[in-house]
């Protein structure tokens, strides 16, 4: 009984102890309190100065969250019982989320910021005029080979997935949108087509693929064309800038059919209790020489034009994950299709799948 | 003897194919490459960047914060739910007790997690470090029962009637007789519950909120970015603080065995 008695206030004092430790620790990173603001963003997603720099500016403390996917956020968010004054979801959720009701309108005269963002990318169909959301990251969707596996070969455009050396070379996506619109853009389709006919044909293309597809993966593709056990890969911009900084043999490339455009973009959940708060973190983040400071540390690209100026050179001039404006034109953003035809994309992207060698 | 031999390969290999994983991590805490792939070069960079990373910091020490508290906790529950239905004396209300107990165990995570996600945000208790202790306390204290409950079975009936005999009162026979015999019982239980804790991510990963986050979760949501090479030098670190820890508690338990002869069960 001592002994268990002992054992017990042992662990009880190591726990307090821990305890004191982590409110110490808690209060040397900032102030808690009132002056707390929540940030949820997708992991390692933001510069850490970054957070720190704001603390000081403003004197909020920030209390940085991670996600893993728009799925989970929102779920999250729906629930309630969490505050969150700033998230980062993707396009296709604003639209989601505006529909539940699960965003508040921003005010745009606490964003004066907003003027150095390229005009291009505001306005955007899945959010008009901004009311919910500015854009924090973009990318494509695009082809990642190696070119040394393919000794010299160029990729260009989708329909050079097709080709018959590539037999059993490519890895997808597992994602049915990136992959459907893959095989609507190869046919010179809108990747937001919704008429059947063409999804058809698109799934009959598909089909034809198989041969060349090696897998449908998740995460792991980055390092399995990362480690040279793939060729080519169907991607997005971000993951590829990672597999290249890792192995140099490989380059990226935008089909010349077009593709999709992906964003990135902050927003106020209706969790949010520190309105004023989360304005003032948008704000911040959306002044150029943060936006390149941030764009330098996570890799992807800066929607902010005037932060370009504060990018390295060969960055900004990297075609791949820069494109050209005029190129622009050809790259489209995901429309929200409504439930039945994303359950029938889904389907068919299910039955290419399915489909035997 | 050739019999023997075998054994010996059979558990070594069982052994190589165990701590594979765990060393292959460990060697790469040291990579200066940057990358699980390629053996650059050694460096003892990650280790600095985890000291750095006040934020990583924080969520091991929440980690191991709620790990002890719930397990802590759980271990007094349990017992007293183990010495519950130890006494019940219908045996069809034992049996059905016991049977909802391993339902808890058996139920997967993702269950408890959602159930106790939606049961907080109706109860209205904040997301935080409140509803993570909560829910590991629950998910442990069955684990305790059931750790408990055999070494109760074990205890023979006469020694309780022999210190009644001799005058004990009920407290008496309590703190003297059935809590040290059931000591090896709790301490397997609080450690089990000390390692479910840990290592949970399912429950953890629901009821999480409001800038509480324990290591699992955050492991998993840095996952999309690629995991970076300070996480392989944290679960070093960890790694090597439970050796240090086992092999504290086995010296305890030899030292402890030797002074009262109460450890060798």
């Amino acid at each position: 009984m001592r002994k268990l008695v002992q054992s017990f206030i042992a662990v009880l004092v190591v726990a307090f102890l821990l305890l004191y430790v982590s409110n110490r620790l808690n209060e040397a990173e900032g102030d808690a309190g009132d002056h707390t603001l929540v940030v949820y963003n997708w992991g390692d997603y933001i510069d850490p100065k970054l957070i720190t720099m704001f603390e000081k500016q403003t004197g909020l403390k920030v209390i940085y969250q991670t996600f893993d996917s728009n799925e989970a956020m929102m779920a999250k968010i729906a629930q309630g019982g969490t505050t969150f004054d700033v998230a980062v979801p993707s396009e296709y959720a604003i639209s989601k989320m505006k529909e539940e009701g699960l965003l508040l309108p921003l005010d745009h005269a606490k964003l004066p910021n907003l003027k150095y963002i390229d005009p291009r990318f505001l306005n955007l169909s899945f959010d008009p005029d901004n009311r919910y959301s500015v854009p924090y990251f973009w990318g494509t969707v695009g082809i990642v080979y190696n070119r040394d596996m393919l000794g010299g070969k160029k990729i260009t455009s989708w329909n050079d997935l097709w080709d018959k050396t590539l037999r059993n070379q490519i890895l997808l996506v597992d994602g049915a949108r990136e992959v459907m619109g893959m095989a609507l853009n190869s046919l010179h389709y809108s990747l937001n087509d919704t008429n059947k006919a063409h999804l058809e044909e698109a799934k009959r293309k598909l089909d034809a693929l198989t041969p060349n597809v090696k897998a449908i993966v998740g995460d792991e593709i980055k390092m399995l064309i990362a480690n040279e056990e793939a060729a080519v890969g169907v991607v997005w911009s971000g993951d590829a800038a990672e597999m290249i900084a890792e192995n140099d043999k490989l380059d990226y490339v935008v089909p010349k059919e077009g593709s999709n455009l992906w964003f990135d973009n902050m927003v106020i959940p209706k969790t949010a209790k520190n309105i004023e708060g989360a304005h003032q973190f948008i704000n911040f983040m959306l002044d150029p020489k943060h936006a390149a400071q941030n764009a330098e540390y996570v890799g992807y690209a800066t929607p902010n034009a005037k932060a370009m100026k504060y990018l390295p050179k060969e960055m900004i001039e990297d075609k791949r994950f820069y494109p050209d404006f005029n190129k622009i034109g050809h790259l489209e953003v995901y429309k929200n299709l409504g439930k039945r035809m994303l359950a029938y994309y889904n389907e068919l992207f299910l039955q290419f799948k399915m489909h035997r060698k | 003897m050739r019999r023997m031999k075998w054994g010996n390969v059979y558990l070594i290999f069982v052994f190589i194919i165990l701590y594979t994983p765990i060393f292959y991590l460990l060697f790469y805490s040291f990579n200066s490459g940057g990358t699980m792939h390629h053996f650059k070069g050694f460096t003892l960079e990650w280790y600095r960047e985890v000291f750095h990373d006040t934020r990583l910091l924080l969520i091991v020490l929440n980690t191991l914060i709620v790990a002890l508290f719930s397990s802590l906790i759980s271990t007094v529950f349990g017992v007293i739910g183990a010495l519950a239905i130890y006494y019940v004396k219908s045996w069809r209300v034992k049996q059905a007790l016991l049977t909802l107990n391993n339902v808890l165990i058996v139920s997967p995570d993702v269950i408890i997690g959602a159930s106790f996600l939606i049961l907080f945000t109706l109860a209205g208790i904040q997301l935080g470090f409140v509803s993570v202790l909560l829910s590991h306390i629950a998910f442990s204290v069955p684990i305790v029962v059931l750790m408990v409950l055999p070494k109760l079975q074990e205890m023979s009936p006469t020694w309780v009637d022999a210190a009644r005999d001799l005058g004990a009162n009920e407290w008496h026979i309590l703190t003297r007789v059935v809590l040290p015999f059931i000591t090896p019982g709790i301490f397997a239980g609080f450690f089990m519950a000390l390692t479910y804790s840990l290592d949970d991510f399912a429950v953890t990963f629901f009821v999480t909120g409001n800038g509480f986050s324990t290591l699992s979760v955050e492991i998993y949501s840095r996952a999309r970015q690629g995991i970076s090479l300070s996480i392989n030098a944290l679960s070093t670190l960890l790694f090597l603080l439970t050796v240090v820890l086992v092999a504290g508690y086995y010296w305890i338990s030899r030292k402890g065995s030797r002074l009262y002869g109460m450890w060798k069960k």
